[in-house]
């Protein structure tokens, strides 16, 4: 099978800044990344100095996401080697379990993490991410507001928080999520558009009133954000005179995005 | 009544699920639109000629739902098609259970065509070989959504489905699947997928 650096005729310096570009987005394409990172890592792994570590790191969550343990297991012995006393590797042990669905293994590492250091945020999320890998939505849920009440700030708890009251159909507490997240991201055209469309979904006059504006608001944020496009089109032509006109001009920008996409 | 599946609608189910293995799919079945309604066609299957894989990640949510279902609305009416059937593939793999996403969009179907079925995919069984189906299917009686039992007659033709999808998932062909998720992002993506239509075609 050829190689990732001869079916794209790429140098390994490309091959590290497109692991490191993906990291700094946080995309979830595995395979690529085991594909890309595994090659780097056995070819040119003595170029690329310490950038290796956290190179490690990602290939190995990477992996688990593959089922390539033996990967993983590579990747988690060099880290142990390098940095043995590091809560940042146990974590990394805790989710190859985790992977492996030895749940209860994966706790108990995680509660020795955060024996030893409380405020340990990667431990904690863990934790509740088994309780939704087991069905437990309840419970992830319970245990995610009581992190929250103490770690306030962290926006991907947040935003995991939405989801899971989204998928037991709790659009009220949802849409307080991302109100959360909109006070202290009010340039985000993304929250605004989440919050947009679970306010549609809970129905109402006045909710569609307010998914309305947020439609627009975020169409005001990115006037590219095509479900704001599609979700004020929707909801334009309701009600009075004036939205009569915002259909026409949702109808005209919608055209325009068709010329300038194609 | 019950519904038959063809290889590119069962493949492209299968591409769906296995683009996004952490996420949740779902997607609409199409069916070809007859004309006759005779007594005798309650007897014949409705076969699902493709499927159109529709969103990864958080299923609940209405607007954008509504808005593919009205653009496949006016495609499928174009094509003389119809809205047959919806398939949804669940987050965890050990969990197949229909759930009020699923219920929701086939009452909104049924509206529409009386014989909708809800096709959940498994995917805990879900293997590259493909050497077993590995979908529920759900028909609608007296207000309640009954499993069926699925054999080799809920396909046109297993053995060959079976082939197309296997070689599909072996070349990872789900990378190029084209989802409404996806179209949204950059209209240029064609929900259609022609590009997997065209590779279904020329493995049959």
């Amino acid at each position: 099978m050829a190689s990732v650096s001869e079916m794209y005729d790429v140098g390994w310096e490309e091959m590290r800044d497109k692991l490191r570009k993906w990291r700094e987005d946080n995309f979830r394409n595995s395979e690529q990344i085991v594909d890309v990172g595994e090659e780097l890592i056995s070819e040119h792994g003595s170029k690329l100095g310490d950038d290796i570590w956290i190179i490690y790191e990602q290939v190995m969550i990477a992996a688990l996401d593959c089922s390539r343990d033996d990967l993983a297991l590579t990747c988690l012995q060099e880290l142990r080697k390098q940095f043995p006393d590091s809560h940042r590797v146990k974590r990394l042990s805790g989710m190859r379990l985790e992977a492996l669905e030895r749940y209860d293994e994966a706790n108990k590492h995680y509660d020795a993490i955060l024996q030893e250091d409380p405020t340990n945020t990667a431990a904690r999320k863990r934790k509740i991410s088994i309780l939704k890998a087991q069905g437990k939505s309840t419970e992830a849920i319970r245990e995610l507001n009581e992190y929250l009440e103490q770690f306030v700030g962290d926006q991907e708890a947040w935003h995991e928080l939405s989801e899971l009251y989204i998928n037991e159909h709790d659009y009220g507490k949802a849409a307080f999520c991302l109100e959360e997240l909109m006070m202290t991201n009010p340039h985000n055209h993304l929250y605004c558009e989440q919050y947009a469309e679970v306010k549609y979904t809970q129905g109402g006059l006045e909710n569609l009133e307010l998914s309305r504006k947020y439609f627009a608001q975020a169409l005001r944020l990115n006037n590219r954000n095509m479900r704001a496009l599609f979700g004020l089109y929707m909801l334009a032509g309701r009600g009075t005179k004036e939205n009569k006109c915002s259909v026409k001009a949702v109808e005209e920008m919608l055209e325009s995005m068709q010329i300038t996409m194609s | 009544m019950p519904i038959q599946l063809t290889s590119q609608a069962y493949c492209k189910m299968l591409l769906h699920a296995a683009k996004y293995p952490h996420c949740a799919v779902n997607g609409l079945l199409v069916a070809e639109k007859t004309k006759d309604k005779k007594k005798d066609s309650h007897s014949e299957p409705v076969l699902c000629v493709d499927c159109v894989p529709l969103f990864h990640g958080t299923l609940a949510l209405a607007p954008m739902l509504e808005v593919a279902l009205t653009l496949i609305d006016t495609w499928c009416k174009e094509n003389n098609y119809v809205i047959a059937g919806y398939y949804q593939a669940n987050e965890r793999t050990k969990d197949s259970r229909l759930n009020q996403v699923a219920e929701k969009v086939a009452a909104r179907i049924s509206e529409n065509f009386s014989e909708s079925a809800i096709v959940m995919v498994d995917s805990s069984r879900l293997t590259m070989s493909c050497f077993e189906p590995i979908v529920l299917i759900y028909d609608h009686h007296e207000n309640k959504w009954k499993s069926r039992e699925v054999t080799v007659d809920s396909f046109e033709d297993w053995s060959e489905a079976q082939k197309i999808t296997s070689a599909l998932l072996e070349n990872r062909c789900y990378e190029n699947l084209i989802d409404f998720d996806n179209h949204l992002d950059d209209l240029r993506n064609d929900w259609t997928n022609p590009v997997i239509n065209k590779s279904v075609l020329d493995l049959c």
